[in-house]
């Protein structure tokens, strides 16, 4: 019998405003439905508690501008310990696989943080990988498949330029829903160029074409990437009732998705529609995990006309058909043309945080490396932090040229009279600077 | 001066303990052996016998923790049950493997209470094709405890042509939980003959020396014997229930978080006190491996007693149980048991000390070393398996999962600041153990009939469950079969919510026949903001109180 370790935090206390969507009621009727279910006391559901991530745990992931203290609550540190605790269970072998069924979402939090973006802050799935590999080492492989309905822009960004992280999002077309990006044309950095893979869906597309997309793309690169552990970002907003995109996924649908992808950690995101599918897809989704029966579970409003057509099902095969395409051409891809040839691999952002409506804008540089994925540097500055902010990232397992490339480029900024602060951060490091230290 | 007399009794596997009070004031104690053959007989003997005690003119109230209804279920003697469940969508009811078969209808009321679909009046009527006259019938259904709808109509067309039992889930518990509460309503059903033909008995004694006869329950509160006749299922597991009443009637405790430690032959048993009250189980109890919702005390049984097996094993050392050695070798056993060790130490006058040294020391022989030391080594093992098993106990209760941030922020204290030990040997276990520890602690008064004690001293317990919707307009209190509409659902707060649960837990308790004027606290509560759309629609309350359960002090010394 498959054991399930669930980490149920409803955050009934917290809310980021009053009427928002991700507020106090938002897991309350999926309690109630797990609850009557008895699924809480199922002999192969077993409950465990959160806890407060530390500061340590996040800044390997995260860089919070101006800091910590400022930037997050304490639901956020609960949420990204509650996922990390999830992630243990599965590690110590206490459980198979396990469940962070938490709030608040983290998928569109970046690494670099200035304020809170699609009611996320902290990123809890990218904080989990990265303790994973300070737990079981760098050479880990990790996978996470987001089945938001929003592409998740957030991991993408962290993980972009990361050898170790696979990661698929399939998501509502970007032209389409927000936060607008997630295009097949987004592969990934230069050190883990195809290890980002987007599959942007038509609206309307219903189980049907999500388990086509399971089945032609996402199990075929998972079988071939052989990754240790797979994760799934769980957001329940693809299905038919929810309020704030246009999907037409069913309860059955999540819990048949779960059933193929049997991931080893499964962590909530988004989904809205909290009466009418929330109750049942996380029902069908721990059942699904446990590999128990879940045919029964259903929804109970119907799905009107929002069946998947057919014009639909013939746009999803085309989506797969080039997601696979590039997939398999992606060692052939000359990453001179797309990068540059030059030492580093410049790129320019605007971002917008939705949630406290603040711009902020990024110039990046990646060293382009044959020997590890490369140190990067960011500036950065936003409209709620003007001082502009320096940062140096070491990658996971960095070669000795780019530890010292990265350390000259740390002193210099520290020594420049336009940062006011200056990050350093080394994932592998317990001793590193990654505190966002300001200078005096 | 009127006094209050009473007297509790508590069947107990080897003996039936009685206790008679007079206030506060233990008047006298007495055991006699439990007969498995005719548990009534020796019930009656024992309150024969301690009514031979009772000199006085005033009424006297008996309480009595049998162990009939967890016999039955336990041995399977329960009544044919058919079980009618209304499951709607969601888990499959046929992989949940009941030992039981379940006759499932048509019908669907949402987690808001609201009726998706009503029952297919069909599927009810055909009913009576398939269900004996002579079966007890169990009606369940999901989320009945939000709307009790669709079991108020299948008890109303059942009661057409079945005269015998019928057990409704949503009176019995307003805890959400179907498949418990499947089981529990089942079991309920299963075993109601039995307690009505024990009622019966019980009647006549009635008004003879006795005024009042009351049923202890898994919860440590008390039922009167109507009320038992509805609810026969809490009526099982109130054995242990008795043992913590005790301690909560004799202790001296002046702490509000303590361990409770009860110390038997092949069992030690703990409990444990939080902010004065003793912890319940989360979901219910558990019963031959039915999980139930009847609110039980929280206890955990370790194989760990007196009569132990004592083992020695190369590399491991000593270790003590969790088999049980029969009888010590100071009682002309054959096994070298923890009772021995004490005996031999001279901590404890049983049986032949003789015997019990000869014992250690030709053991003891075998490694080199004085049976006196082998005989010391083996209480110190006794004491750190048990305080690993307490150890283990708390850690448990510390993952009891937490829903706010709050909580996650500030944990509720459970670990003990004193311990509280009752049951023969708990005079030599217990000291040590509290050493180990570094508390304080207390051997109860009385300790070997602390049950009976508890089962005198122990008052009523009855509570209800509140749930309120304001958007549908709203309010359910299952256990009382009550819903009704609000008249003004915008006005209908939390404060509103307290008063009208609060109003009616008193209600209930008087149509009980209860005395209703103690003091109502509310045990758990939850108000929700609904929005809909960026608009608030409406609240929901949830308020689930009880009459305090307070057990009678008795003062620690026989009048």
């Amino acid at each position: 019998m498959t054991q399930v370790g669930l980490v149920f935090f409803p955050a009934f206390d917290w809310a980021i405003s009053p009427d928002h969507p991700e507020r106090q009621e938002r897991l309350l009727y999926t309690r109630d439905q797990i609850q009557e279910e008895g699924l809480f006391d199922h002999p192969s559901i077993h409950e465990y508690r959160p806890r407060l991530a530390t500061d340590e745990e996040i800044l390997r992931t995260h860089v919070v501008i101006p800091s910590l203290d400022q930037r997050i609550t304490e639901s956020h540190r609960i949420a990204a310990g509650g996922t990390i605790v999830a992630a243990d269970l599965v590690v110590d072998g206490l459980v198979d696989r396990a469940f962070a069924l938490l709030r608040p979402p983290g998928h569109h939090a970046n690494r670099v943080v200035h304020g809170a973006r699609g009611f996320c802050v902290l990123n809890n799935e990218a904080v989990m990988v990265d303790h994973l590999r300070a737990r079981l080492g760098a050479d880990l492989k990790v996978a996470i498949v987001d089945t938001d309905a929003h592409h998740a822009d957030g991991t993408q960004d962290v993980f972009y330029n990361d050898p170790g992280v696979l990661h698929i999002s399939l998501h509502q077309d970007g032209r389409t829903l927000y936060p607008g990006t997630g295009f097949t044309s987004e592969r990934g950095g230069p050190g883990a160029y195809g290890q980002t893979v987007n599959i942007p869906l038509p609206p309307g597309t219903g189980d049907e074409g999500m388990l086509m997309v399971m089945e032609r793309v996402v199990l075929p690169i998972l079988r071939e990437w052989k990754p240790d552990y797979i994760i799934n970002a769980a957001g329940q907003d693809n299905h038919f009732s929810d309020p704030i995109t246009n999907m037409s996924f069913s309860a059955q649908g999540y819990a048949q998705l779960t059933e193929l992808l049997s991931p080893d950690i499964v962590v909530l995101e988004g989904g809205y529609s909290i009466e009418s599918a929330l109750p049942y897809i996380n029902v069908g989704l721990l059942l699904a995990l446990a590999g128990l029966d879940y045919s029964k579970v259903q929804e109970p409003i119907e799905r009107k006309n929002r069946e998947q057509g057919k014009s639909i099902t013939e746009q999803v095969a085309k989506v797969c058909d080039e997601v696979m395409d590039l997939w398999q051409t992606r060692s052939q891809a000359h990453l001179g043309e797309v990068f540059g040839e030059a030492d580093f691999f410049e790129r320019r952002r605007q971002i917008y945080y939705d949630t406290d409506n603040i711009y902020e804008s990024q110039q990046e540089f990646v060293r382009l490396c044959s020997s590890c994925a490369g140190w990067r540097v960011i500036y950065t500055s936003s409209t709620r932090n003007r001082d502009p902010v320096g940062v140096v990232l070491l990658p996971w397992k960095p070669c000795p040229v780019c530890t010292g490339e990265a350390r000259e480029q740390y002193e210099e900024l520290t020594k420049d009279e336009r940062f006011r602060q200056v990050v350093w951060q080394d994932p592998a490091s317990k001793f590193c600077r990654c505190d966002g230290t300001t200078k005096t | 001066m009127n006094h209050s007399y009473t007297i509790g009794i508590d069947v107990g596997g080897t003996n039936t303990d009685a206790a008679l009070l007079c206030d506060a004031e233990v008047v006298a104690l007495i055991k006699v052996p439990t007969d498995h053959q005719d548990l009534l007989s020796s019930t009656k003997e024992a309150l024969q016998t301690i009514l031979d005690h009772y000199k006085g003119a005033e009424p006297v109230k008996l309480h009595l923790s049998t162990t009939l209804s967890t016999n039955v279920i336990a041995e399977g003697r329960g009544a044919p049950t058919k079980v009618v469940a209304v499951p709607g969508p969601g888990v499959n009811l046929r992989s949940l493997s009941f030992p039981f078969s379940i006759i499932e209808l048509e019908g669907y009321i949402d987690h808001r209470g609201r009726e998706v679909s009503p029952l297919d009046m069909d599927q009810v009527l055909a009913l009576r094709d398939v269900c004996d006259d002579g079966e007890a019938l169990a009606v369940v259904g999901k989320f009945s405890q939000r709307n009790p709808i669709h079991e108020q109509q299948l008890a109303r067309e059942l009661a057409k042509w079945h005269s015998g039992v019928i057990s409704l889930g949503h009176r019995l518990s307003g805890r959400a939980n179907f498949p418990r509460r499947i089981v529990t309503t089942y079991l309920n059903a299963s075993i109601a003959k039995h307690q009505g033909d024990f009622l019966k008995v019980w009647e006549d004694v009635q008004g003879t020396d006795i005024s009042e006869i009351a049923i202890l329950k898994a919860d440590g509160g008390t039922m009167t014997l109507n009320d038992s006749r509805e609810r026969a299922i809490e009526s099982i597991l109130s054995g242990p229930a008795a043992s913590i009443m005790g301690v909560k009637a004799l202790s001296q405790c002046p702490e509000n978080n303590y361990l409770i430690v009860d110390i038997g032959g092949t069992t030690t048993d703990l409990a444990a006190v939080v902010d004065g009250e003793v912890l319940y189980e989360r979901d219910g109890a558990t019963i031959a491996g039915y999980k139930t919702l009847v609110p039980a005390v929280l206890t955990r049984s370790i194989g760990l007693g007196g009569d132990s097996k004592v083992t020695y094993e190369e590399g491991l050392g000593i270790t003590i149980g969790p088999q049980r050695a029969g009888m010590p070798v100071c009682l002309g056993g054959k096994h070298l048991t923890p009772t021995d060790a004490a005996v031999a130490l001279g901590l404890a006058s049983i049986g032949e000390r003789e015997a019990a040294i000869q014992g250690w020391n030709t053991w003891a022989e075998t490694f080199g070393i004085r049976g006196e030391d082998l005989a010391r080594q083996v209480l110190d093992t006794f004491t750190a398996q048990l305080a690993r098993a307490v150890d283990d106990f708390y850690r448990e209760l510390e993952n009891m999962p937490l829903y706010t941030v709050h909580e996650v922020l500030n944990p509720p204290e459970l670990r003990p600041r004193y311990i509280v030990g009752l049951g023969a040997p708990a005079g030599v276990y217990l000291p040590p153990l509290a050493a180990h520890l570094d508390l304080p602690c207390e051997v109860l008064p009385f300790s070997a009939g602390a049950n009976a004690i508890g089962a005198a001293a122990a008052r009523t317990t009855v509570g209800v469950t509140l749930q309120a919707d304001t958007e549908l307009g709203r309010v359910t209190i299952p256990e009382m079969g009550y819903q009704e509409e609000l008249h003004r659902p915008l006005f209908f707060d939390i404060g509103k919510a307290r008063e009208l649960a609060e109003a009616k837990t008193r209600e209930y308790a008087s149509s009980l026949g209860y005395d209703a004027t103690g003091e109502i606290y509310i045990v758990e509560e939850e108000s929700f903001q609904m929005v809909r759309g960026f608009r608030t629609v409406g609240q929901t309350h949830m308020v689930r109180t009880q009459l305090r359960p307070e057990v009678r002090k008795v003062r620690g010394d026989i009048k």
